[in-house]
């Protein structure tokens, strides 16, 4: 595939975020791929050790990935959902398999520069067996009008002695209204790391996430990190789920929130449970403004405030 | 003078208490000055006020910078005349990398990566090996005073304020403070520098004494610290220690003199 048979606009969309959505294409790299042009496929690419397929239903596509036993990648398997057009809807069925032993990351780009109108939802399943090492990161951009409505939901199962890395990034652009729900269960000796950061910057963005993880095995582990900020009338609402329902499992859920300007809220509800007498669950949230020695210190620079801020937002909500 | 300070009282927040008491002092361009004095003394509440921190207002007094008045000038106004502050606890943002970090106060862009491997040299910092760093928990103390130094530096400011640059680090590397402030100093830049150590000290020109918030002497620097030591009964320390260039300062009998109570300028 070559770069013209992809709408520019997609391309260059997320060079913000300083990445290059060229680099991941078919005929480039070494990875397995899927590209998705709102909802015709457009591109696929498997290699060894990797099936991957498409198939496009009335609204969207159903996407299988089975990573078979075994198998190591460096490269990630690029995953991109863009939509080029205003409005009208995308729905992704994800059905994802990491057999045991395998280790590979999932690098997905869902940009819809222009949108205005536009429905982008996702249900993913996720089993990740044994023995497994597995990063999924999304990367999102929803253009500048506020006009997206998104809505991803993933339900994710973990198995024994594997690591889990989640990663949801939504700071570039204006996202329009977003609602996430992440649920993840968590098998013996699993590690779950679970990182969201979303930046709202107008009244017309609301963000509501839901990450939740279930300590289901003995000595499974995981740390949730979110953090946002609003800006400018932005609403941020961020639930941080962690239960301990397994014998010597610990988790923690830290939140942290920057609130810029008036009419902006941040809303930060961490909820934890324990249900075994050895579990250890934990969380901490701060919301608010930067400290004031912060700014000092940018300002000391010759920055203004605002500069600093702006800094100090990139500081916080960098990958 | 470059800086001068006139009847200068800082309160506390609350404004319940003067930290600050009526101090006048002034600071030559071109030259390394040490404010010393013990902890508590209001050396660093006088750092802050003159960088024009948020929190830190005069009650009254004036402080000019070039001859112009700038008591009422905020934070921000002060940096872009060319006064900037080198943290006690620098490089507190983390999750920028090192070169942005240090990039943030440099007016003129261009060649900026050579800027910024300019200055980490001059911090005793090997560029290769900073650049692409992050601000994070996988750098020591020591590295951060550096990079904060270096990204003063990087300004070109006509004052930079060293608050406490020796707190937390070896006394082992004091040697190499000396020679990044003497470099700082050949790069045309004054340097007010904050301390309670009499070694980190030595290396300045000219000296301002505060004991309990009040302006007991400005001079040169080793005869700030003989009456520093004298005020804290410390002779012998001061036979020992008052060492300029590897030269001692004072003879003996001065300094016995000096603790006898006879007046400094006699």
């Amino acid at each position: 595939m070559t770069n013209n048979e992809y709408p520019e606009e997609i391309l260059q969309s997320l060079e913000d975020y300083n990445i290059d959505i060229r680099d991941f294409l078919p005929g480039h790299g070494s990875g397995a791929k899927l590209l998705l042009d709102f909802n015709k496929i457009s591109g696929v690419e498997q290699v060894e050790g990797i099936i991957l397929k498409g198939r496009e239903i009335d609204n969207g596509i159903v996407a299988d990935i089975i990573i078979k036993e075994g198998t190591h990648h460096e490269e990630p398997i690029h995953l991109c959902f863009g939509v080029n057009k205003e409005s009208g809807i995308q729905e992704i069925f994800p059905r994802i398999i990491a057999e045991d032993n395998t280790d590979v990351k999932i690098q997905a780009h869902c940009s819809f520069p222009n949108a205005n109108g536009l429905i982008h939802k996702m249900y993913g399943h996720f089993y990740i067996g044994k023995n497994c090492n597995f990063t999924y990161s999304e990367t999102h951009y929803h253009g500048e009008k506020s006009g997206a409505l998104v809505a991803p939901v993933a339900i994710i199962y973990v198995g024994e002695n594997s690591t889990f890395e989640n990663n949801f990034n939504l700071t570039k652009g204006t996202p329009g209204k977003v609602k996430i729900m992440i649920d993840i269960y968590a098998m013996r000796n699993s590690t779950i790391r679970s990182n969201i950061r979303a930046f709202g910057k107008n009244k017309k963005d609301s963000i509501r996430v839901r990450d939740s993880i279930f300590l289901e095995g003995e000595n499974a582990k995981s740390l949730i990190k979110m953090k946002a900020a609003a800006r400018d009338g932005g609403e941020v609402l961020m639930y941080g789920i962690t239960e301990g329902n397994a014998p010597h499992c610990n988790g923690h859920v830290e939140c942290n929130e920057i609130v810029l300007g008036k009419g902006s809220i941040c809303r930060a509800r961490p909820f934890i449970r324990a249900t075994d007498p050895t579990s250890s669950v934990s969380h901490e949230a701060s919301l608010g403004r930067f400290p004031q020695k912060w700014l000092d210190e940018l300002q000391a620079k010759g920055l203004t405030e605002q500069e600093a801020t702006d800094i100090l937002i990139e500081a916080m909500l960098r990958e | 003078m470059l800086l001068e300070l006139e009847n200068v009282t800082i309160p506390t927040f609350d404004k319940q208490r003067i930290i600050v008491n009526n101090v006048s002092f002034g600071v030559k361009e071109g030259s390394i000055h040490s404010i010393i004095g013990p902890n508590g003394s209001g050396k660093s509440t006088l750092a802050y006020t003159i960088m024009g921190l948020t929190n830190y207002k005069l009650k009254s007094g004036k402080i000019k910078f070039e001859d112009k008045d700038i008591t009422d000038k905020t934070i921000t106004e002060r940096a872009q005349l060319g006064i900037t502050l080198a943290w006690q606890e620098p490089a507190r943002i983390e999750g920028l990398s090192v070169a942005k970090y240090i990039s943030l106060g440099v007016k003129e862009k261009s060649r900026i990566k050579e800027k910024v491997k300019d200055v980490l040299q001059t911090v005793n910092l090997e560029p290769e090996k900073y650049v692409d760093r992050f601000i994070d928990d996988s750098l020591s103390g020591g590295e951060r005073k550096r990079i904060e130094l270096a990204a003063a530096i990087a300004m070109q400011p006509r004052l930079i304020i060293l608050d406490e640059p020796d707190s937390g680090l070896d006394v082992i590397i004091t040697e190499d403070f000396w020679n990044i402030f003497n470099k700082i100093k050949e790069l045309n830049m004054t340097i007010l520098l904050i301390t309670h150590r009499e070694d980190i000290g030595m290396v300045a020109d000219y000296g301002t004494l505060l004991w309990r918030g009040e302006h007991l002497i400005t001079d040169e620097f080793p005869k700030v610290m003989l009456q520093y030591c004298k005020k804290a009964g410390l002779k012998e320390f001061c036979k020992r220690a008052l060492f300029k260039n590897g030269v001692k300062c004072f003879d003996d009998d001065y300094i016995d003199k000096i603790f006898e109570g006879v007046d400094l300028n006699d």
